[in-house]
């Protein structure tokens, strides 16, 4: 049991931070299908920070990985200009925007990584290796039935993204940027009427959807990879798309519903290692998320309210 | 310093093809009621959009309290405070009332003392004190999405006196209230003006001058005509200036022979997305050789009807007959292939696919019967050779004949491919809806006497125009509607434009 | 402001009107991607245009130096095609969606299940070539369909996105066959899937041409042909119109008398059928087995293929092409020159990035026109009101 719990979170706190991300550029109104691409590019910049700066830090240090955390931020933050710019400045289609900025995320790290272990690091890979991030267990709690489970063995990470998405949570709801950017997903001639710049809101939140993104790319490579590859690019941005729209574009239901992607999968794992089944089984229990994502999408869709103005290139001259 | 609040003067703005204020000069006192005045594109709004900062007039200068304006956007204006109400609201529809309304100038309030939050609560408070001085009064907590449009309207107005809003654009705010509302709008106009406030009416309606106007400034095709005292001017002296100096032409037109019913509607039921009846049991016959026009202020389900005729938007009740068949659930084509054509009234969302080409468009209905199509396959000399016939006939014209994309096309080149794609399917029935939109007078010249001529083919005709010009020209038979409903249906030549007027305003009954 | 506003004219000029701007566009995206090419190539030190004529060179385009025993600048060329093929269904497969006003990013899956299911049908069994090609050919195309048609399906019934359900496809696919592949057809050594048998497969291996040993890809041949009827389909057909007018203006569609839903779900099942045809060319022709848990990237590089070509059927033969030449030759380039293969994907990459700025062009190019032509009225009214003036003045 505890173990499903482990590996069921370490895997649906990360998608969650990421449809978070989501959330903020698709209630602001400028549809996402980039989020793979961020989560991809922040993750390269985290992890190329750790391996530039192997020498700097002492081996047994853990500040590097934190310090990752924050790169990944930034460098998803900065990949995610590129998306803005075309969807918002040039008002290209932002669903083929979308995904010109995933292909180009996985060419371009593609080619930086190798050229940089060459070059820079001096050995040809196509990796950064990772360090293992470090867990924690709070033994006080650990004796808790079923609860514990969420405090044995537990990624770090996993707490801080608790506290990433609370503030995000915060910004979006109790905040004047907040109530501006829901505003824009809705009606952005009605902000444009109250004096507000559209375009600067939507920026911004496709920036932060960058930024989530990139912490969430980070920490998948921590804990399903262990490393960081091109294989990161795994299509979990894609399920994080369909976990927002599952939550109905709001917050807490979205934790929901990656919290069911997540489990789902770890039982999967835990059922083929009980059964003691080939490893082969484990594609099968791969598409489960993807398969729940379909069916519940079936049972949701028709009810779902995605932002009004979703998808909508504004233009300021329209009335 | 001047008398006035606001000072136009010599401003002139032009847009691509029209010149929508040519030179108008006006001043606007404090404290008073002030109407603008005049038909659709008359460049009402366009002259107080100038004002609101929307747009920078090419020439001229704009003066409020005396001081010349020098930078032209909303955020300016409403520094100035000056507030607009326009025509489209623009409201956040999953918002509350109070969200709206602080909406670009959230109060805030430290949480624990130190984390900024939005300040909703105290808000809501404050929202419900300003309605109630204003007499507007409005449950702040209440979604945009669940209220009708006259509360919709009052949130606008509170926009604008929450941002404490001294000079007030109306932009025609009755075309959308029902008789009931527009007393009580006019009533709270009336009590801003008494709170001090100058407001600027935006309309083209008479009456609601009449009532509370203290001057009015009259235009006509980007001029300004005239500013009368309301007190000292006559309903019929402002109609005419409104209706223009420039005499309107009138059209030749011999007397109508109708002849057998073609299109018989009873009782149709026409809802809009929200379930709401825009068209609430509307009965008429049209005979052959016969124009019959409907006439009302936009937004009143008359173009609805049109489009329950032809079949793009499901009739929830009642029935179409047309030549004896019942069509009221009868798909596109099939109403098409029995006999109407139609003129839709936006011509670049329904009636021409802007990225084909002209002769395409030409053949959008046709493209699927011989000899344009044999078999399944498309031959395209005959696509071409009728599109140069009409071209020719209709004289439209365009940058490489057939093969120019339409989007490229003007407006009235745009219009006059759908008439005669329309036309030339020779029905029985035809149906124009705001067939003169945006034309310049030529334009409209040449399509008021093709619809004439349809007519005395022995077509029947459908007119639906929010010109009341168009209307008394073409008409044969006018009905008026109102608020989904037509009020009065009766031979052209035993009504006045002025008495249409009237039942479009819904006054007469 | 004076030089900004001559530059824009020449621009403008180069740049064309709307119908030549549907080349021109694509043209500069092309030059400013291959210029981004060349700055990569400098900046690793190597010699942009030598980079590029090896790209060439590896497709068999131009002569290589020396070739190994048996092989030609012909093998290579015949490798070219074979490789060609399946992009150009995949990007044919994109356009006729996209005709239809739908984003059909779920070519590769479509690709990968009718590759699996062909192959377990028709390439593991034992029947002659004669019956084998033709009906990997049909099984191909139905799977695809079928494939493409249930997108459409769950948008139609259920309102999922097209564009989410297209990419669970994916997945899906790629996983419930990476299973049973591992778990029944898997090839111990390569561990891969079961190679087909050569009487399936759409491309002759080892033909004797010459001194030369050759493959014959017979898909490429079925491709023009397919590029040739989508063709006639979308420009000479009552059908094809129909769809068309769907994706340019539903509204208008409706206006007309077509049945939107219907032109839909007929665009959706041709895309998937050319997405068929582009698995079984890729995995029963250029490859003879599908690799487990890999998705290829053919179907997301066609959605590039495909909008740079203009979504025209001629225009993705250009395109696929080029994209083409870029990636095939990437390995040469990196024989020869050591140039890291990634450069090609990002060279695409960036291809398809300049290609998705095309709406900014068009509208920039659209504002200068408007300007020049304002100011070639306000000059004109200038002349007119001033002019006379002065005729007046001077009487």
């Amino acid at each position: 049991m505890n173990e499903i719990i482990v590996n069921g979170m370490s895997f649906s706190i990360p998608l969650f931070i990421i449809a978070v991300g989501g959330i903020y550029s698709e209630r602001s109104g400028v549809t996402n299908l980039a989020l793979e691409g961020f989560m991809g590019a922040g993750a390269f910049f985290g992890a190329l920070f750790t391996a530039l700066t192997a020498g700097v830090f002492a081996s047994t240090s853990n500040l590097p990985m934190y310090l990752s955390l924050f790169v990944a931020m930034a460098g998803g933050a900065l990949y995610a200009i590129i998306h803005a710019v075309l969807c918002i400045k040039f008002k290209a289609n932002q669903v083929i925007s979308g995904v010109v900025v995933n292909i180009l995320a996985m060419a371009l790290t593609d080619f930086l990584t190798s050229q940089i272990n060459e070059s820079v690091l001096g050995h040809s890979a196509d990796k950064f290796i990772l360090n293992v991030f470090p867990r924690l267990t709070v033994e006080s709690l650990t004796g808790i039935p079923v609860l514990g489970g969420f405090f044995t063995n537990a990624y770090i990470f996993e707490f801080i993204i608790i506290a990433v998405a609370v503030v995000a949570w915060y910004v979006m709801y109790k905040t004047r940027y907040g109530m501006r950017l829901r505003a824009c997903g809705d009606n952005p001639y009605a902000v444009d009427a109250a004096g507000c710049n559209v375009g600067r809101i939507q920026f911004a939140a496709v920036m932060v959807s960058g930024a989530l993104s990139g912490l969430g790319g980070m920490c998948f490579a921590y804990s399903v990879f262990g490393h960081y590859s091109t294989s990161i690019y795994a299509g979990y941005g894609y399920l994080a798309i369909a976990a927002l729209i599952f939550g109905n574009w709001k917050i807490p239901a979205t934790l929901g519903a990656c919290l069911l992607f997540g489990f789902a999968r770890a039982a999967g794992y835990s059922l083929i290692q009980y059964l003691e089944l080939p490893g082969t089984y484990s594609d099968l229990i791969m598409i489960l998320p993807y398969v729940l994502t379909l069916l519940l999408l079936m049972i949701f869709s028709k009810n779902n309210r995605a932002p009004r103005a979703l998808g909508e290139i504004y233009d300021k001259g329209k009335r | 310093m001047s008398e006035y609040i606001v000072e136009m003067r010599h401003v002139t703005k032009r847009f691509p093809g029209i010149v929508a204020n040519d030179d108008v000069s006006l001043g606007i006192k404090k404290g008073e009621i002030f109407a603008l005045l005049g038909e659709n594109g008359a460049g009402k709004s366009t002259l107080m959009s100038i004002l609101f900062g929307m747009y920078e007039p090419d020439e001229g200068e704009v003066y409020v309290r005396g001081k010349k304006v020098e930078t032209f956007s909303p955020n300016h204006a409403t520094e100035l405070n000056i507030g607009m109400v326009h025509q489209h609201f623009k409201l956040v529809s999953n918002y509350t009332i109070t969200e709206n309304i602080i909406l670009g100038m959230e109060p805030q309030k430290k949480k624990f003392g130190f984390l900024p939050v939005v300040d909703i609560k105290n808000t809501n408070k404050k929202i419900a004190e300003l309605s109630k001085k204003f007499g507007l009064e409005v449950d702040p907590t209440q979604k945009i999405e669940n209220i009708n449009v006259s509360m919709q309207q009052r949130v606008e107005i509170l926009k604008m006196l929450y941002r404490e809003a001294e000079i007030l654009i109306f932009d025609e705010p009755t075309a959308v209230l029902t008789p009931q509302e527009i007393e009580f709008l006019l009533e709270i106009i009336r009590e801003m003006r008494r709170n001090g406030k100058t407001i600027i009416l935006i309309t083209h309606k008479l009456e609601e001058i009449k009532q509370v106007a203290d001057r009015c400034a009259i235009m006509n095709r980007g001029k300004l005509i005239e500013i009368c005292d309301v007190a000292e001017t006559s309903t019929k002296k402002m109609a005419e200036l409104m209706v223009g100096r420039e005499v309107s032409f009138t059209q030749e037109k011999t007397p109508c022979k109708p002849g057998e019913v073609m299109l018989k509607v009873e009782n149709l039921v026409v809802k809009n997305a929200d379930g709401f009846p825009v068209v609430n049991g509307v009965s008429f016959n049209i005979r052959s050789g016969e124009i019959f026009a409907i006439a009302g202020v936009a937004g009143n389900g008359q173009v609805e009807i049109a489009d329950a005729i032809a079949g793009l938007a499901p009739a929830a009740g009642g029935k179409v007959i047309l030549d004896g068949q019942d069509i009221t659930n009868s798909p596109v084509k099939a109403r098409n292939k029995m006999g109407i054509a139609y003129i839709p009234e936006d011509r670049q969302t329904w009636g021409l696919i802007l990225d084909f080409t002209l002769s395409e468009n030409l053949l959008l209905r046709r493209y699927d019967i011989a000899p344009y199509c044999v078999n399944g396959v498309l031959h395209r000399e005959h696509f071409t050779e009728k599109s140069e016939e009409l071209i020719e006939h209709f004289d439209i014209r365009s940058g490489q004949g057939g093969q120019t994309i339409v989007r490229s096309m003007s407006g009235g080149n745009q219009q006059k491919a759908i008439i005669a794609r329309e036309i030339d399917l020779d029905t029985p029935f035809v149906i124009f809806v705001q067939p003169t939109r945006g034309l310049d007078i030529g334009a409209i010249e040449r399509i008021h006497s093709q619809i004439i001529a349809e007519r005395d083919k022995g077509k029947a005709i459908l007119l639906v125009s929010l010109e009341l010009d168009e209307i008394m020209n073409l008409a044969d038979t006018i009905g008026v509607i109102y608020n989904g409903q037509l009020l009065k249906i009766a031979p052209a030549e035993t009504m006045t434009s002025n008495e249409v007027g009237q039942y479009m305003m819904g006054v007469k009954e | 402001m004076k030089s900004t506003k001559k530059k824009s004219n020449l621009f403008l000029t180069i740049m064309g009107d709307e119908k030549r701007q549907k080349i021109t566009i694509p043209l500069f995206a092309i030059l400013l991607s291959l210029i981004a090419g060349a700055i990569l190539m400098l900046s690793l030190g190597k010699n942009p245009i030598e980079g590029y004529l090896s790209l060439l060179k590896g497709c068999g385009l131009m002569m290589k130096k020396n070739y190994a025993g048996g092989k030609g600048m012909l093998t290579d060329f015949m490798s070219f095609l074979d490789i060609w093929t399946p992009m150009i269904f995949a990007a044919l497969a994109v356009a006729v969606a996209y005709k239809a006003g739908l984003f059909n990013i779920g070519v590769s899956g479509q690709m990968l299940l009718a590759g699996f299911v062909a192959s377990l049908t028709v390439g593991y069994s034992d029947l002659p070539a004669v019956a084998a090609k033709p009906l990997t050919i049909i099984i191909g195309m139905i799977v695809g369909a079928l494939a493409g048609s249930l997108i459409r399906l769950l948008k139609y019934k259920f309102n999922i996105n097209e564009v989410v359900t297209a990419i669970m496809l994916n997945y899906i696919f790629q996983y419930i066959i990476s299973f049973f592949i591992l778990t029944y057809y898997v090839h111990p050594i390569t561990r891969q899937s079961n190679v087909v048998s050569d009487a399936s497969r759409l491309t002759l291996q080892n033909v004797q041409i010459g001194n030369m040993k050759s493959v014959i890809p017979l898909g490429f041949i079925l491709a023009i042909v397919a590029v040739f009827a989508l063709s006639y389909f979308i420009n000479r057909t009552r059908v094809g119109f129909e769809l068309k007018a769907v994706g340019a203006n539903k509204k208008g569609a409706i206006y007309a008398g077509i049945n939107a839903n219907k032109s839909i779900m007929i665009a959706m099942a041709l895309s998937g059928a050319l997405a068929g045809l582009a698995g079984v060319t890729y995995y029963m022709g250029y490859v003879a087995s599908i690799q487990p848990k890999v998705l290829i990237s053919t179907g997301f590089d066609a959605v590039a293929v495909c909008l740079l070509g203009n979504s025209n059927p001629i225009g993705i033969v250009a395109s696929s092409f080029l994209v083409t030449i870029i990636s095939k030759g990437s390995i040469y380039l990196n024989s020869s020159l050591g140039l890291p293969k990634e450069i090609a994907s990002l060279i695409t990459g960036l291809l398809l990035l300049f290609t998705a700025c095309d709406v900014y062009i068009k509208y920039r190019l659209k504002k200068a026109k408007d300007h020049l032509e304002y100011e070639e009225k306000e000059a004109q009214r200038y002349i007119e009101k001033y002019g006379e003036q002065k005729k007046e003045g001077e009487q």
